[in-house]
């Protein structure tokens, strides 16, 4: 059986990714991709935690599954967002947005 | 209906209340007749609650437990209130006094206050004071008694400000309102002292406490002091007698009803009923309760013979008559306060009664413009005349019998310096009292308009007045144990009104000597001084300027508490102004504000706007906290 570690270096190395994706990139919707990617990285770390753990529980598991349906919640008003910000000011680069400033 | 049912007596009034103050202005004759309804039956009703007492007496015969009524008002977690009603022979006695004096007042005010344009408000009130009045003398324990204490305040002050349109009068409600608020505040600290020490409010238990010595000797004193503070605001002993002169810019039926016969004497009934606390106190108490009585005595009885307002001389002679009657409750005798109390309610309502009727018919309520009414009003000044030989204590009304148990109690309980004060004040009050009649009803009439428009007022008026007469004249009979038992009580007043032992009514001949010849004295001392002319009078008035100054000017207690408030109370509210204006509210509130909006705007300058900003400080925020977490936990 694969060890526990594995699992949860993996979701580092997907988490760090996700973090590096948020940070550097410039492009709303590769930064939403990155958030995604860190919300996964999240889920693994609660099936492994759980599968390895509480096998009894089922706890890890319907977590994983909340965390999933609100990504896709959240993923379809980010869009929505994302679109409209294009629509308005012709670019999805988020540095070019500064609607939040004094 | 027993004393089961005592409950109906205070019930009766305060239903007549509610109806009045709802639906008052739709009933016929602004439903002054359901005051007077309510307040009669509540009269009538008190005869089988009696009945029922003196059977138990009769089958006891000792002193009986108090027939209780009412209800559990709040129970909790072995905290248990009544909202109780008992009966027994001292609240006979005010209930009597009570009820009676508010339904002769009630009749007479029919006529008095017949054109005026809040006649039904008027009776509204006259209801709630009754109702509050007679649950403060049936109560059980002391919160309830608290409460209706508090109520016969309200009532009092609505009633003083009756016509609150006349500056005077509001300035005279709020000062009675406020003086023997004074006096309730210690009262309610007295009743939580004696609650906190006894965990009851029950009078009784609260008794059988204090005789058990749950209490420290000192710290009963100090309740009992608290408690007896309460007792010297409505009672209008000195230091705070100062409101009662003022509270006659009320309507006279009001004067009769709430500050001579009623409510002035709950301070006398609040001390006579908590007598077996003060007397397991430290004697001091009591000699407290002497001393203020007696300083009452002196000093209204002086004023009284200097002020010119008719209302304000029966005024400070009821104040004299309360400083009596502490005087027989510091000697510990209750049977001779309430035959003082008793007689008192029943002459006292004449002697304001027939004022009115005096100021009903002449519109004038001050001496220097009355005089020579006797042959005008023959029926007020011949009852006026009883009122003032009742209250001068000449034999054989009422006044005599009750004064005189008064004084035998202080030459037998206390020393002979007492004895000699008391002695005095009957010369004193006799000299007063007949002052006030001569100058208003014999001589020649000072304002010629005035006195050619007077007459005798209409039967409704006299009707009443003319019982307390026949009251006044005969209620000091009671003392005597013949006449007790012909009534069907077991002896007289003082045998039927005792805590510890049945008293019989003595009559000690050297005592009723002095007694009586120091009234006569003082009443043909005032024919001497103030008939025709009065120039005996204006000449001692002439040859010591200081004393008539020192009189005429209440002891300058009223420029006293006008200094003091005007000195101490009002420059520390100015300071409470200033500080709750420069500090709570300028520097804490508005401060605290200002501060906000500056640091809002200094900061928001550091805000970019740019997401990729904020996603950093996100992340390293985490990263510190997780640096945190590992050091903490690892």
């Amino acid at each position: 059986m694969i060890p526990m570690q594995h699992f949860l270096v993996l979701s580092g190395i997907l988490f760090s990714l996700g973090v590096y994706g948020v940070l550097a990139r410039r492009s709303a919707v590769l930064i939403l991709m990155s958030v995604e990617l860190m919300l996964q990285a999240v889920s693994i770390n609660f099936i492994a935690f759980a599968v390895y753990l509480a096998p009894e529980a089922f706890v890890g598991l319907i977590f994983a599954v909340f965390v999933i349906v609100v990504a896709a919640a959240e993923v379809g008003l980010m869009l929505a967002i994302i679109l409209r910000i294009f629509r308005n000011r012709a670019t999805a680069n988020v540095d070019e947005v500064d609607l939040m400033r004094w | 209906m027993g004393m089961g049912e005592a409950w109906l007596l205070a019930a009766l009034p305060a239903g007549a209340f509610v109806i009045l103050l709802l639906f008052g202005r739709y009933l016929p004759r602004r439903g002054d007749w359901l005051s007077i309804a309510a307040i009669g039956a509540s009269f009538v009703l008190i005869f089988p609650v009696l009945a029922d007492l003196l059977d138990k007496i009769d089958a006891s015969g000792s002193l009986p437990v108090p027939g209780l009524s009412g209800w559990d008002w709040i129970e909790y977690a072995g905290f248990n209130l009544r909202l109780g009603f008992a009966v027994d022979q001292l609240t006979i006695v005010m209930l009597v006094v009570v009820s009676f004096v508010a339904l002769m007042v009630q009749v007479y005010s029919v006529g008095y206050m017949k054109d005026d344009p809040h006649y039904g408000w008027f009776f509204t009130c006259m209801s709630l004071f009754a109702a509050a009045m007679l649950t403060l003398v049936l109560a059980d324990n002391f919160l309830l008694l608290y409460i209706a204490w508090e109520g016969v305040g309200f009532c009092s002050y609505l009633l003083i400000g009756f016509w609150n349109e006349k500056r005077s009068a509001a300035e005279a409600a709020k000062k009675a309102f406020v003086t023997t608020r004074i006096g309730d505040v210690g009262l309610l600290i007295g009743i939580m002292m004696l609650w906190r020490a006894t965990g009851t409010f029950d009078m009784r238990d609260t008794f059988e406490a204090a005789k058990a010595g749950v209490m420290s000797e000192p710290y009963l004193t100090t309740a009992v002091i608290l408690m007896f503070a309460g007792a010297v605001g409505k009672s209008a002993q000195f230091p705070l007698h100062v409101w009662l002169p003022d509270a006659m810019e009320g309507p006279t039926p009001v004067s009769a009803l709430i500050h001579a016969a009623t409510m002035v004497v709950a301070g006398v009934y609040l001390v006579a009923r908590t007598l077996p606390l003060f007397e397991a106190a430290h004697p001091a108490a009591l000699d407290l309760v002497t001393g203020l009585g007696l300083v009452t005595v002196f000093m209204s009885a002086t004023m009284g013979l200097v002020m010119t307002d008719v209302k304000r001389v029966v005024a400070y002679s009821t104040i004299n008559s309360l400083g009596l009657m502490m005087v027989a409750l510091g000697s510990g005798q209750v049977a001779a306060a309430m035959i003082y109390l008793f007689a008192h309610g029943f002459f006292k309502a004449l002697l304001f009664l027939s004022s009115g009727s005096i100021l009903h018919a002449t519109e004038k309520g001050d001496v220097q413009e009355l005089g020579g009414l006797w042959r005008k009003m023959p029926v007020t000044g011949t009852v006026f005349g009883i009122g003032v030989l009742a209250m001068a204590g000449i034999p054989p009304l009422s006044g005599f019998w009750a004064k005189d148990e008064i004084i035998l109690s202080s030459s037998q309980h206390q020393n002979a310096f007492v004895y000699a004060l008391m002695a005095l004040s009957v010369f004193i009050t006799g000299l007063y009292m007949a002052r006030l009649f001569i100058l208003t009803f014999t001589g020649e009439p000072r304002d010629r308009h005035a006195h050619e428009h007077a007459h005798d007022a209409p039967p409704v008026m006299t009707v009443p007045l003319i019982l307390l007469a026949i009251l006044a004249v005969v209620a000091g009979f009671v003392v005597f144990d013949q006449v007790g038992d012909a009534l069907g009580f077991p002896g007289g007043i003082g045998k039927f009104v005792f805590l510890e032992e049945p008293e019989a009514f003595k009559f000690h001949g050297d005592v009723a000597a002095v007694s009586i010849i120091a009234a006569l004295a003082g009443v043909l001392g005032a024919f001497y001084f103030w008939s025709g002319e009065a120039r005996p009078a204006k000449a001692a008035g002439a040859r010591f300027p200081a004393v008539y100054a020192l009189w005429k000017n209440k002891y300058y207690m009223d420029d006293l508490y006008q200094a003091l408030i005007d000195r101490v109370v009002l420059a520390f509210g100015r300071f409470i102004a200033w500080w709750d204006r420069n500090i709570v509210n300028d520097t804490g509130v508005d401060g605290s504000a200002a501060l906000a909006v500056y640091s809002g705007f200094r900061l928001k300058f550091s805000q970019t706007g740019r997401l990729p900003n904020y996603a950093f400080a996100i992340i390293l925020g985490v990263v510190a906290l997780a640096i945190i977490a590992m050091i903490v936990f690892v």
